[in-house]
């Protein structure tokens, strides 16, 4: 069920991605896509708004299927996989949802608890030592018996990740994990995840926009737009490495290689003008 | 599964909507036997959905009890047949208003408590945290409401129908003066166990049950995930499980008379 | 996980409290309340006609319910059905020569069987046979029973059936009373014309329990009244042998019609019977524009 990431970090990568294609609504998201996501490190998967950076994590998963290509997983290829091996696969996979998604009806302990008490028997005590040893390791071990109604954004987040380590998985997915937080939450979950590098070894992907909190934590940088990857690097360097889109998009300016205007018809005929020759 | 309002028409639409809901229903019945690992899980939803409502159901029971010996009363002295009083307040409770108005209250009570509910999990992303967590949604959301509702409705059908007796005792013999022990041993000597009780309350009550639950949670499970979304869906479980729930009595009656 | 418990006896409490409701309606609010516990012993019964009698339908004695209808069948080659009765083992010496019979309750309601004791000393057990019963009634009959005044039971026994021939039988029809003494004993079985078509053929149907007529009694239509319907009235003879069945009554008086009643009284004299001698008529000069004189009945 769970196995403990003993591979050297220039070992084979964990999530290997060749060719993927993707057609959604008519529209291509991903378009022979290749990407490696090395073990061990942090990987930041940035790009603009649309180009389906959380449908990549969701492939990752095998929540979604692609049209054409491989998404190899730990070496297994994602789209092949049978429902309850597909289930194994899971369950050695943490994931962060944007919005923390804790179960309603449980309080905190219970939602930590939930993964351990649907696929172990463990004994009552096994589980409250695993439980509030991970609520720990996020600061809210004191905060066990609060509901999701009473937690703050941060702390919610907080929660969802000591749901997502509590198998010790060998690797975890970030969707959006600073969005809407205040910077000292911001910079607890930033702690959060890289201790949990450091110090397990966990493979993490992290899918972002907060260029300061990416360029504090992460080993590697995707740039993906139009369904490709159109930059990567170590932070530091990709900022300066002259490709336009690395350029809008780490220089902030509006248009560039992704424009401003949505594509659309010829102005002067929408309203009713006609242009001079 | 797409339950976006498409422009094909009304009737294709709808039967668009009742095939969706049929095979959902037999993927449903496909996780049952996954579900009963959870059953806590369906215990929990039975006392939510079943024993929540119990407050309303045994009130509309005995106010309809009590309005139909009224009434019966009212229309039964023209033929000097009020002693018959009894007997007609427990046929009509016990073969038609008992199963179907508890269903209508049912499907509008805690139906669309569950559509809303499995909406908003979707919505917040909890059905797919579940997934992630390697657990089905399909097992440990959608089957053990189903699997309540169908405990749960025939027990309320049940309680309504002894408040609805009750209270055509309570106007019949208390106010309007039927003779006790007429009122009983005429009721006693005319309602037949298996045509009264098992085809009516139970039969019927249970068919509505697995009907009304599973569109409430077909309706929550494949709602767009979006307020606006979960809004258009709970309307819906009303709506369908009310023109369900009458075309089958009529099925049902006729079949069964 | 307190939660948890909680909630698992709350649902449980909820459907047990479901299941008792269920119970109570299932036992106390239907017929199921009416089953006797306990064994029972069966009976069975011919009658001529059950109406609206159903399996299960209440079986009373003296108004107190003491079994039900079991079955209700139509006994093989006859045309009357087999009811068997099951009635509880806590009411045993029912006499054997008990009448049952079916009644209505009230006006509109169901029928039931009611038992009225005889006098043997004899009791019914299990397998016993009721041997006197009476049928259900026919609306027709009870309509016509209560225009044509007393009633005789049907099938008491069973019926003998004796002819007799009327020159007129005025609105005798079938199923009019025959009296014997003014107690109905039978009823007018058939009307019809004979061969030669000059008379009528009345058949009457005489309870087994009255066969001790003389083969020479009278049989006179009479009418109740001054204007109520008619009936036949037997007036015994003296012979010592009996009347059985099939046998011919050859004393008849045949019906008094009104228009010689008043010609009597006009006319002052009683025009005589032409085919039989009537007991007590006198035979007298008839009445020119008589064309069937009839006699005069006095009782």
């Amino acid at each position: 069920m769970t196995e403990i990431p003993s591979a050297p970090p220039d070992s084979e990568p964990m999530v290997k991605v060749r060719g993927l294609t993707t057609v959604l609504n008519g529209k291509k998201i991903f378009d022979a896509l290749d990407l490696d996501i090395p073990r061990g490190k942090v990987t930041a998967i940035m790009g603009p708004s649309g180009t389906g950076k959380t449908t990549l994590l969701k492939h990752i998963t095998g929540q979604m299927r692609g049209d054409a290509g491989q998404v190899l997983v730990d070496g297994e290829d994602v789209r092949t996989l049978s429902r309850e091996h597909l289930f194994d696969l899971r369950e050695r996979i943490g994931y962060l949802f944007q919005n923390s998604a804790l179960l309603t009806d449980f309080d905190v302990f219970e939602n930590v608890a939930f993964p351990l008490r649907q696929h172990t028997t463990l004994p009552e005590v096994l589980i409250r030592n695993i439980v509030l040893t991970k609520l720990q390791a996020v600061g809210l071990r004191g905060a066990a018996a609060l509901t999701p109604a009473e937690l703050s954004g941060g702390m919610a987040r907080r929660v969802a990740l000591a749901r997502a380590i509590v198998f010790d998985p060998m690797l975890i997915l970030y969707d959006e994990p600073f969005v809407g937080l205040d910077p000292i939450s911001l910079n607890q979950v930033l702690k959060l995840i890289r201790t949990l590098n450091e110090t397990l070894g966990i493979t993490s992907v992290l899918v972002a926009h907060e260029l300061a909190a990416v360029q504090q934590v992460a080993d590697h940088v995707y740039l993906i737009a139009n369904g490709k990857v159109v930059a990567q690097g170590a932070p530091s360097t990709l900022a300066n490495d002259g490709s336009p889109w690395t350029k809008q998009f780490f220089g902030g300016s509006p248009d560039g290689p992704v424009p401003f205007q949505y594509p659309a018809g010829d102005y002067a005929a929408a309203l009713g003008l006609r242009r001079n020759a | 599964m797409n339950a976006r309002i498409e422009r094909n028409g009304v009737v294709s639409n709808a039967l668009a909507q009742i095939g969706a809901c049929a095979l959902f229903g037999l993927t449903l019945l496909g996780a049952v036997p996954g579900s009963l690992r959870h059953f806590r899980e369906t215990l929990r939803q039975v006392w939510f959905v079943g024993a929540m409502s119990l407050t309303i159901i045994m009130t509309c029971g005995l106010f309809v009890g009590m309005v139909l010996a009224l009434q019966l009363y009212d229309v039964l002295s023209i033929f000097g047949g009020t002693s018959a009083t009894g007997t007609v307040v427990a046929i009509a409770i016990y073969r038609e208003l008992g199963p179907v108005v508890t269903a209508l209250l049912f499907a509008g009570r805690a139906g669309t408590s569950i559509t809303a509910e499995i909406g908003l999990m979707r919505a917040t992303d909890q059905i797919d945290a579940m997934e992630m967590m390697a657990v089905d949604p399909l097992a440990y959301v959608a089957a053990p409401r189903f699997l309540a509702g169908i405990v749960a409705v025939p027990l309320l059908t049940v309680m309504f129908c002894t408040m609805g007796v009750l209270g055509g005792h309570l106007v019949g013999v208390s106010w309007l003066g039927i003779d006790n022990g007429t009122f009983w041993s005429n009721m006693t000597a005319t309602v037949d166990v298996w045509k009264d009780i098992v085809d009516g309350v139970i039969v019927k009550s249970f068919v509505f049950g697995i009907v009304v639950t599973l569109i409430a949670v077909f309706q929550g499970y494949t709602t767009p995930p979006t307020s606006e979304g979960v809004a258009y869906a709970t309307t819906r479980t009303v709506v369908a499980s009310s023109i369900a729930i009458l075309a089958l009595d009529f099925v049902l009656t006729a079949f069964l008379v | 996980m307190t939660q948890r418990r909680s909630y698992a006896v709350g649902t449980g409490l909820f459907i047990v409290l479901g299941f008792a409701a269920l119970v109570y309606l299932a036992t106390q609010t239907t017929s199921v309340a009416n089953t006797g516990q306990g064994a029972s012993y069966t009976v069975d019964a011919q009658f001529a006609n059950v109406g609206q009698l159903k399996p299960r339908a209440p079986v009373k004695v003296a108004g107190v319910r003491i079994g039900q209808v079991k079955s209700i069948e139509l006994t093989p080659g006859h045309e009357e059905a087999t009811v068997k009765l099951a009635i509880d083992e806590k009411y045993k010496g029912i006499p054997d020569d008990s009448v049952a019979t079916i009644f209505t309750s009230g006006l509109l309601g169901d029928q039931y069987v009611g038992l009225s004791f005889g006098s043997s000393k004899k009791a019914l057990d299990d397998g016993g046979h009721i041997a006197l019963t009476k049928p259900a009634q026919q609306l027709e009959d009870m309509l016509g029973r209560f225009f044509g005044g007393g009633s005789a039971p049907d099938r008491i026994g069973g019926t003998y059936h004796v002819t007799g021939h009327f020159t007129n039988v005025g609105s005798l029809t079938p199923g009019a009373t025959v009296k014997l003494a003014g107690v109905p004993i039978g009823s007018v079985g058939k009307v019809v014309l004979t061969n030669d078509k000059l008379d009528a053929v009345v058949t009457l149907d005489i309870d087994k329990r009255y066969d001790q007529i003389p083969d020479d009694s009278a049989a006179a239509v009479f009418t109740s009244g001054l204007i109520g319907s008619q009936y036949v009235a037997i007036q015994p003879g003296g012979s010592p042998d009996m009347l059985k069945d099939g046998d011919q009554v050859v004393l008849t008086q045949s019906a008094l019609q009104l228009e010689d009643l008043i010609g009597k009284f006009l006319v002052n004299g009683s025009p005589s019977d032409n085919k039989n001698n009537a007991g007590s008529g006198q035979p007298s000069q008839s009445n020119p524009q008589q064309s069937n004189p009839p006699a005069p009945g006095k009782k």
